[in-house]
């Protein structure tokens, strides 16, 4: 996967590159807006990780704006220092697919990446999802994990859905709170761990494998795991 | 003092007063042309009329009657008692020459065609006269007039009166003028004074208010402005002071494990754990940070060009189907009651983040077994959302304060929390030209926003 990252603070550029080459991914940095500008639309890449503000009289959005004018559909996540949800709003607005307030956590960026090109990437449209021997009919809403039939509130149902959907994949609370929920807020409580060990309780209980994983300081994940849970990336 | 030492040009109230002064000297100048054309002016009128007819009189009764005959009216009416004091009758012959009348010496007639005034000779004294002079057919001049000594000495006292009466006034403006600027100076004053020692850093001073007027008016108007800016300032010193110890306490715990894991032998599984916990901490302050930008942004009402049409119902519902677990985990019943279509206008994450707020803060503080009840619904003809625990409350003195920011009830502060959630709150509600009402829910707390309905 090819990504670029446009972004003038070296400290945090290193920061993201480093942790996407670790992940197999094959960066190119720029560290000014026209640069940036020339990378993005000079070659085809899979996803930009793009800071908002930059110096070279080329900010972030009108990046992001010449991209769409140019037809160009390529994924961008913009990171940026400005956290208020009107800056939040006009970035998405602006032709962003994404939006990460600065300061973030490295596996949250990776899960959004991820999430992002696997959105991308043609789906194949089943109406079966399969984790292991956990099956979930998208007609019927029937889950069954082995022979047992499963019974779900319509809100742990999508829950499950989604996590599905992202098969081995790290899935953040926020993510799952703004797609599972479609809101955008920072609920101050464990509500959505709540949520989840609800849904493990009646996913995983009474199985010798578990599927649903918490990852310390990062959201989840969904899979057969090796016995040996991997060290969440150290940043 | 130097204060109003400014040169005339540059002080409204040396304008106000000198422009109240000319006005002034203006009103007393009209007043006694007015006063003085009414009087002196109708005497001058009445004296050119009453000799005119006179002369009139005089020439039709005689036709066209020699000269002997006028010379003989002119001694009728110069001794027959009636005014003789007063008039003037004079007749000359062609050259010039008295015939008859009472005038030592008269202008020549010449020089004055019609009325003229003059001082003429009369019974050997010289007096002012009005004079009509009248030439005749059959030759010479009738001189018909009036002795003016009178009228003049009229003249001379409506004057003098005058004169006197304007002097008078304008003593009166100037005093008045000079009385008026020092009033107007000493009101300034006070708000001058009170500004400097606000300058110089004494934010409690306040303008004296005397009496009812608009300094009045204007002096509550300032103190009012300086009542805010005063519980602003000490609002920004609270939060300053409650940042600087809040943060003290995670970092020098951040600080405090690193340490500690450095001074240990570094194991991986040490030093992990130590650069985990630290990160959890400073996930922590940044969500500090994030809520004290998320008031600012609320307070700063920028957001209304985002809102949107929604329906505060679906958002009630949702947060408190959300939360409806977390509240069974705690032993605490939850009941939703979120009737769909009440629509407001507003930011949905705002808005679903200010009821997960109210919500998070009754399932901490109500406690294990408490009854939570979150309604939607209308309320005094306004959409409203409302949290209502049975838990212990907030008392009644520190409802007020508990908006602020950082403030913590004192019985609370062994729980999780920054004292921001219901400042957010509060500041989400204004945002939304809305309140946050903290009621007491005998027993508990019902804790209601209550938002102006979205108009069509």
């Amino acid at each position: 996967m090819r990504c670029l990252v446009i972004e003038d603070e070296a400290e945090t550029s290193n920061y993201i590159c480093k942790g996407l080459r670790e992940a197999g991914y094959v960066v190119t940095a720029a560290g000014n807006g026209p640069d940036g500008l020339d990378y993005a639309t000079s070659e085809e890449w899979d996803i930009i990780i793009l800071d908002r503000m930059l110096p070279g009289r080329i900010d972030g959005l009108s990046i992001v704006d010449k991209l769409r004018a140019l037809g160009k559909q390529t994924p961008v996540i913009i990171v940026s220092a400005l956290t208020t949800i009107d800056a939040r709003v006009t970035g998405l607005r602006g032709g962003a697919d994404d939006y990460l307030s600065k300061p973030f956590a490295f596996s949250e960026l990776l899960a959004r990446v991820e999430a992002l090109l696997r959105r991308s990437a043609p789906g194949a449209d089943s109406t079966q999802l399969q984790v292991a021997d956990l099956r979930l009919d998208l007609r019927t809403l029937r889950v069954t994990r082995g022979a047992k039939v499963i019974t779900l509130q319509p809100r742990e149902y999508r829950l499950l859905e989604y996590l599905m959907r992202n098969e081995n994949q790290v899935v953040t609370r926020t993510m799952l709170l703004e797609s599972v929920w479609d809101y955008h807020f920072d609920p101050q409580t464990n509500v959505i761990d709540v949520q989840i060990s609800r849904l493990r309780a009646k996913v995983d209980k009474d199985f010798p494998v578990m599927l649903i994983h918490t990852l310390r300081g990062v959201g989840y994940r969904m899979g057969v795991m090796p016995p040996e849970e991997p060290e969440p990336p150290v940043v | 003092m130097s204060r109003f030492s400014n040169p005339l040009r540059t002080s409204i109230v040396a304008k106000l007063v000198l422009g109240y002064g000319l006005l002034g000297i203006a009103s007393i100048v009209a007043v006694s042309a007015v006063f003085y054309s009414g009087t002196i002016g109708v005497i001058d009128q009445n004296i050119d009329g009453k000799i005119r007819a006179q002369t009139e009189r005089l020439l039709d009764k005689l036709g066209d009657g020699s000269r002997a005959a006028l010379k003989a009216e002119v001694h009728r009416l110069l001794t027959d008692g009636v005014d003789n004091d007063r008039e003037i009758f004079e007749l000359l012959d062609e050259d010039g020459m008295a015939i008859a009348g009472n005038l030592g010496s008269w202008p020549s007639v010449a020089d004055a065609p019609d009325l003229v005034t003059a001082t003429v000779l009369r019974y050997g004294r010289s007096a002012p006269a009005r004079l009509y002079l009248r030439p005749l057919v059959q030759g010479g001049v009738l001189i018909v007039g009036r002795d003016l000594s009178e009228e003049e000495a009229v003249r001379e006292v409506i004057w003098r009166a005058l004169l006197a009466g304007a002097c008078v006034s304008l003593m009166l403006t100037i005093a008045g003028a000079m009385l008026f600027r020092r009033t107007i100076e000493a009101r300034l004053g006070e708000i001058r004074r009170t500004a400097a020692q606000i300058e110089a850093g004494d934010l409690s001073q306040r303008i004296p208010v005397t009496g009812n007027d608009e300094f009045a008016l204007l002096n509550r108007d300032i103190n009012r402005m300086l009542d805010r800016i005063e519980l602003l300032m000490e609002g920004i010193r609270n939060v300053s002071n409650a940042i600087a110890h809040d943060l003290r306490t995670p970092l020098s715990r951040i600080r405090g494990r690193l340490d500690d894991a450095l001074r240990h032998e570094p194991t991986v599984p040490r030093l992990s754990s130590a650069a985990h916990d630290a990160i959890d901490d400073i996930d922590d302050l940044i969500r500090l940070f994030e809520r004290l930008l998320q008031i600012a942004e609320a307070e700063s009402g920028m957001r209304a060009r985002l809102f949107e049409r929604l329906d505060l119902g679906r958002v009630v519902a949702d947060i408190g189907e959300m939360y409806e677990a977390t509240a069974e985990d705690s032993g605490i019943t939850l009941t939703v009651d979120a009737p769909a279509s009440l629509y407001v206008d507003g930011d949905r994450n705002l808005l679903a983040s200010a009821v997960a707020s109210l919500l998070d803060n009754a399932i901490k503080y109500a406690g294990r077994g408490a009854v939570i009840h979150v309604r939607a619904g209308l309320y005094q003809g306004e959409a409203s959302m409302s949290v209502h625990d049975n838990g212990p409350g907030i008392p009644d003195a520190e409802r007020g304060k508990v908006t602020q920011r950082f403030y913590r009830v004192d019985k609370s502060r062994h729980l999780p929390g920054n004292g921001l959630g219901l400042s957010i709150v509060s500041a989400t509600a204004k945002a939304h030209a809305g309140t946050l009402v903290l009621e007491d829910g005998g027993p508990g707390l019902v804790a209601r926003i209550v938002l102006p309905l979205a108009v069509n």
